[in-house]
């Protein structure tokens, strides 16, 4: 009966259609896609600003534990006003203006060509070197420098181990050591996150007299000329040691920051 | 022998159906057939009659590891009495030094008898732990269940022992074996039922669970301040040359007075354990051929593909044989006949595959330089798999003549 | 009905346990039951979407053509779980860390899917939302057992709080490093599906078989 069919109103004849029909379907289908992209997308970029926040924090915190500025429920950003984030030119060990430090992304910079290099002698399992990276100067109350906290990373085991090295003013004693995102094994490897392991970092130096790379990361009791610059390895990890001793020599010597540290110890900067 | 078996008699009825402690019955048959072969032998049709039962097995496997117990015991005594002696006197410490010493035995590293003394007094707690504690679970599951308990416990117990290094903290012991017998083999229902080993179930819990106790430089002889690599890890790191470097030659890890754990540094002992059990037929030669086929063929590939960078990819095939757990688990672990693949084609993939995997862990992860414990417990778990195919494969080809 | 909605509430934690009966949701209860506080934030997330995709789903179930309803539910099930993660990067940071890609899991969670098909397509929305608050506590329970004993075992702590000193840090207890690795969880998942059918037989499967015994001659 055609004829009553168009007496009905369009809404009505909507009704009266099985929700198994094709424009039902296709109708539920569309209309609970554009709701739940609404409600996910409103979600996201309303807090976005927040993860941003959330991220930069947790980056400024761990720069805050390496330098010991960091205490439980301090103002992150507040105290993270004293650092100067500067960009360095590896290779020339100078700092550049080229680009600008709060921004910079050295991870990333390490996957374009244009900013970075092959490594054919590659001790830290890097594979690439950005050719510029980030790092913080500590200045303190009279304005002289204090720390220079230096970004590294490098393979262990089972991951890359990203970290920063605090460095005190002279460019050779070590203030401390923290990685902040690896996936070594825990109880073992992760072991490198322990208080006491890392607290051993401190005051330990990098160079003898004579500007050879002595720091090493090593099984045993050292000799007493070595003591200086021995830290233990981790219990029962020797593959995250034997990493984490590549990477911190690597990052210490002619590819990574040794320009850098010299024109540090000579006030060239 | 007369009395103690009117005692047996009088008390037994308390033990039976109705009596007052048929609860304790597991515990009373446990005690009974230890002194006494079983009442209950099978002489008629359709059963074999063969003089071999399940006790005898456990005995002559026993008897098997017994070369590797006391050789173990030896090697113990020997590197510690080295290290002592090299340490000086300061580092004389504990009571079984003390024991020693007071019993006259010395700590001299060329006396036979003071160096089986001595790592009889390691051997010894740690032994004792095991029965103890494995004991108790086995009559705890017997008696619930209300079943015998299982002469293989001894077998595990042994070969569980053997397989820890020498200075293993006995609550470790204690931990490992309890996790062996209950996880490795009673939740699955016992003795015949576990698809793995329970020894290697505990050794293995350890492994992961404490591996500062367990691998590592300082543990195999157990000497406070002493440190000595396994000639694996020494390989691991500098490859095969360095071993001259550090005094072991092959034939020295042939005989075995190398670093290790207690019972597994000897492959010497090893294959007069494995041949005592090849001529009493309770390990499957096809076992043995499969998981030396498998080793010798995947390294010899290895040795041919090199690498710069990983030394273990040149290490050769009689190396992986002699160093590790390879000869002890090939003679005690890969032929215990539960937990391996039941059928005669299955027998040759099972090893086959023991001998891949302990090549492919040891030279490829970076992680385990010994893949012996690992690579066996890996093939238990295929064991049936490949029983599976091989039980297919025969229904195919039959299906196929008699079409 | 009072009486029914208090069993959909109770009946998952331990009656009916997703994960100890059902045997669901095993990955994720593997991978993140290392520390109490990620357990508890993970069985707070997975509550919170089983119980509002079965609310929703039930809402709308007379609208759902059957030919797309698994993707309908999907969709769902989706967009609150982006919704979870969201929050949790904006304000459980560390939390987030640590749970990483288990959060986005939730949608593969076969205890929220399997509440939708089975529950909530066949009942009203208010039962469903009990019912998905029932299954996701159900799940949780276990998820903090599985916690509690991996992080006092594995690192002596709970919640953060030393409650074992460890040797690394100078006091006595040697952590088991076993309970840090995620096969740990299996095997305690398999101690307490035990536990829980000793203490409740009824629990047991059917054999498949039965094995003949004969008659026993001692």
């Amino acid at each position: 009966m055609p004829e009553q069919d168009d007496n009905q109103g369009f809404l009505a004849r909507w009704k009266a259609l099985p929700t198994d029909s094709v424009p039902k379907t296709i109708f539920v289908a569309v209309s609970l896609c554009l709701f739940c992209s609404m409600i996910v997308a409103a979600a996201a970029v309303s807090l976005r600003p927040i993860q941003e926040v959330n991220k930069l924090k947790d980056k400024q915190m761990n720069i805050l534990q390496v330098a010991g500025r960091y205490e439980d429920g301090i103002d992150i950003p507040e105290a993270f006003a004293a650092f100067e984030p500067r960009v360095l030119d590896l290779a020339a060990g100078t700092f550049t203006d080229a680009f600008d430090g709060a921004t910079f992304d050295d991870r990333a910079a390490a996957n374009d060509p244009e900013l970075s290099r092959n490594l054919t002698d590659d001790p830290a399992g890097i594979g690439r070197r950005s050719n510029y990276a980030v790092v913080y100067l500590l200045n303190d109350e009279a304005g002289n420098l204090d720390k220079v906290i230096l970004p590294i990373h490098g393979y262990g085991l089972w991951s890359t181990l990203y970290g920063f090295i605090a460095l005190e003013e002279n460019g050779n004693d070590i203030f401390g050591l923290q990685f902040y995102d690896h996936a070594e094994t825990p109880g073992l490897g992760a072991e490198v996150d322990n208080p006491r392991w890392k607290a051993m970092w401190s005051g330990k130096e990098l160079r003898d007299a004579a500007g050879d790379l002595k720091i090493t990361v090593a099984k045993g009791v050292p000799s007493t000329d070595m003591e200086a610059y021995h830290i233990d390895a981790l219990a029962g990890a020797t593959l995250t040691s034997v990493g984490v001793d590549n990477l911190v020599r690597f990052w210490m010597g002619e590819e990574g920051f040794a320009p850098f540290l010299e024109n540090l110890k000579a006030g060239a900067l | 022998m007369k009395a103690l078996r009117s005692i047996f008699d009088k008390i037994e009825p308390h033990f039976e159906r109705g009596g007052k402690y048929n609860k304790y019955y597991a515990l009373y048959e446990a005690v009974e057939s230890f002194f006494y072969s079983p009442k209950t032998v099978s002489t008629v049709a359709p059963h074999a009659r063969s003089y071999t039962d399940m006790k005898r097995i456990m005995i002559y496997v026993f008897l098997a590891a017994m070369p590797c117990a006391i050789f173990g015991m030896w090697n113990t005594g020997h590197n510690a009495n080295v290290a002592l002696a090299a340490l000086g006197p300061d580092a004389v410490s504990g009571w079984r030094f003390a024991l020693m010493d007071w019993l006259g035995f010395g700590l001299n590293p060329d006396s036979i008898l003071a160096c089986l003394f001595n790592g009889f007094l390691w051997f010894l707690p740690i032994y004792a732990v095991t029965m103890i504690v494995g004991l108790f679970w086995e009559i705890l599951f017997a008696v619930i269940r209300g079943h015998e308990v299982n002469e293989g416990f001894f077998v595990t117990s042994i070969l569980y022992v053997l397989i820890l290094p020498a200075s293993t903290p006995l609550w470790q012991v204690a931990l490992g074996i309890s996790f062996g017998v209950v996880i490795g083999k009673e939740v699955f229902g016992g003795t015949g039922k576990n698809f793995l080993n329970p020894a290697l179930v505990g050794r293995a819990f350890l492994y992961f669970a404490y591996p500062a106790q367990m691998s590592g430089d300082s543990v195999w002889t157990p000497v406070d301040g002493f440190s000595g690599a396994t000639a694996l890890a020494v390989t691991a790191s500098d490859g095969v040359q360095a071993l001259a470097g550090q005094g072991i030659t092959w034939w020295s890890a042939f005989l075995g007075t190398i670093q290790g754990s207690m019972g597994e540094t000897s492959a010497l002992a090893c294959m007069i354990g494995l041949a005592f059990l090849m001529v009493t037929k309770i390990a499957n030669w096809r076992l043995i051929v499969g998981c030396m086929g498998g080793m010798i063929g995947f390294s010899l590939l290895l040795n041919l593909i090199g690498s710069d960078t990983n030394p273990m990819f040149g290490m050769s095939w009689y190396w992986h044989f002699v160093l590790g757990g390879y000869a002890f688990g090939l003679a005690f672990m890969v032929t215990e006949p539960v937990s391996a693949s039941h059928t005669n084609v299955g027998r040759y993939w099972y090893g086959a595959l023991i001998g891949f995997m302990v090549v492919m862990i040891r030279v490829i992860n970076p992680a385990f330089p010994e893949g012996m414990m690992l690579a066996i417990l890996f093939a238990n778990i295929f064991a049936p798999l490949i029983d599976y195919f091989v039980v297919r494969a025969n229904i195919a080809r039959r299906a196929k003549r008699n079409a | 009905m009072a009486q029914t909605r208090r069993s959909y509430l109770v009946d998952p934690l331990v009656d009916n346990n997703p994960i100890t009966l059902q045997v669901l949701g095993i990955c994720s209860a593997l991978a993140v039951t290392s520390s109490l506080q990620v357990s508890f934030v993970m069985a707070l997330a997975v509550t919170f979407v089983t119980a509002f995709s079965s609310m929703f789903i039930s809402m709308l179930r007379n609208y759902i053509p059957s030919s797309i309803r698994i993707i309908v539910q999907m969709v769902i099930i989706a967009s609150l779980v982006i919704l979870v993660d969201q929050v949790l990067k904006a304000y459980l940071y560390d939390v987030s860390k640590t749970l990483s890609v288990f959060v986005g899991l939730i949608i593969t969670n076969c205890i929220v899917m399997g509440r939708a098909e089975a529950f909530a397509m066949k009942n009203p929305p208010i039962d469903s939302f009990i019912d998905g608050i029932g299954n996701g506590l159900g799940y949780g329970l276990i998820l903090m057992l599985v916690g509690f004993i991996r992080e006092l075992f594995g690192a002596g702590t709970l919640f953060g709080f030393t409650v074992l000193p460890t040797v690394t840090n100078g006091g006595w207890y040697v952590p088991n490093g076993m309970l840090l690795l995620p096969p740990s969880a299996f095997f305690i998942i398999g101690l307490l599906i035990w536990g829980f059918r000793t203490w409740k037989p009824e629990q047991v499967e059917e054999t498949e078989y039965k094995i003949q015994h004969l008659e026993e001659a001692h």
